[in-house]
């Protein structure tokens, strides 16, 4: 696999954070629960591809993104909602809606595909918005690896007020392993735990981004550079440029 | 609108939109620029706030304020990918006088759902 590094940077990026990019880029190439490793970095690919996509980009000047028909530009042999439901959490996540979600999911995808696909998605925004930010070029994709899904679904998943089911931090079962590292873990952190894989996919590198769970709470934490007021100005500027209401 | 945390007072009107300054947080203008550039895809804006970041804050203070907003273009689509509310940010504490306040009561979800 090409291994991410920024050698050409001339700014030092932390080894942690290296090591989860490298992780993360690991974990898309090899067989999922539910998505194969060839399925799981077309995924990777339609994320980018979404953003020289022409349907997508008409679609983010509408008024209404639902009033807009077409075919999107893709760039892979996914189903038609997977691309749709790609392109649209990459390019206007804000703009997502339950009837969305449940069409889909009427459509054939599985909740467990969903969450796999959206896990997916944001281990891709993260890591490219990051080589972005710091001047450096998109990271190859990973080589798919071959082999067998393993099919897990947490059976302690229930619905808890949202569009699709989580498991709570008192329903973990053995068979899910290590899921939760604070008791005050925010909704956020749970909400992909349907597929324990797919939530530390994600979360082991947004650790490494922003903060360990056990860190979050801490106010006066000096784990990074910046100090936590400086972190939540930056959190509220890209979730306000996003749209999201959480 | 403020909100307070260990003891100090801190305006966050410029972090969500309404507002520009520091608000008593340390280089918070500028930092909101760099993430608005990352957020909008603006390559050239990027570059040129980059470098300001770097030379007032520092190599590492540039790294760590990459990551962080790196990070938040995940959270975003989780929360927007599964339903999570408003309502349930801020462990349920976030007062509606906040929110309409901020102007997060006109985004495209809270409008329409």
């Amino acid at each position: 696999m090409n291994e991410i590094n920024y050698e050409k940077l001339p700014y030092a990026v932390r080894d942690d954070l290296v090591a989860a990019q490298n992780a993360a880029w690991g974990k898309i190439a090899a067989p999922g629960d539910w998505l194969d490793g060839q399925r799981r970095v077309n995924v990777a690919r339609e994320v980018r591809q979404a953003f020289s996509c022409s349907l997508c980009a008409e679609r983010k000047e509408a008024l209404s993104p639902y009033a807009v028909d077409g075919t999107h530009d893709s760039a892979t042999d996914l189903s038609s909602a997977e691309i749709d439901m790609i392109h649209r959490l990459a390019t206007d996540p804000g703009r997502t809606s339950r009837k969305w979600v449940d069409d889909i999911l009427a459509g054939g995808l599985s909740q467990e595909e969903y969450i796999e696909i959206v896990s997916i998605v944001c281990i891709v925004m993260v890591t490219d918005s990051f080589t972005r930010a710091v001047g450096a070029p998109d990271n190859p994709l990973p080589e798919p690896l071959t082999g067998g899904t393993a099919g897990y679904r947490s059976l302690a998943a229930q619905m808890h007020g949202t569009w699709l089911p989580y498991v709570e931090m008192a329903d973990v079962a053995p068979e899910d392993g290590h899921l939760y590292d604070n008791p005050q873990e925010p909704p956020v952190v749970k909400a992909l735990s349907l597929v324990p894989d797919a939530k530390r996919a994600f979360w082991n590198l947004a650790d490494a981004n922003y903060l360990p769970a056990t860190e979050v709470f801490n106010l006066e934490t000096d784990l990074r550079a910046i100090n936590r007021m400086q972190m939540e100005v930056l959190a509220a500027r890209v979730s306000s440029v996003h749209q999201c209401t959480y | 609108m403020s909100t307070q945390k260990s003891g100090t007072e801190y305006d966050v009107h410029a972090a969500v939109g309404n507002g520009r300054g520091d608000g008593g947080i340390p280089h918070a203008q500028l930092l909101t620029d760099f993430a608005e550039a990352i957020a909008s895809r603006d390559t050239e804006r990027t570059a040129e706030i980059r470098q300001q970041v770097a030379d007032q804050m520092g190599e590492e203070a540039l790294i760590d304020a990459a990551a962080t907003a790196a990070s938040f273009h995940g959270y975003v689509r989780i929360a927007d990918s599964t339903g999570l509310t408003g309502d349930m940010a801020g462990g349920g504490q976030i007062p509606e006088e906040f929110r309409q306040d901020m102007g997060i009561n006109e985004f495209y979800r809270a409008a329409n759902e």
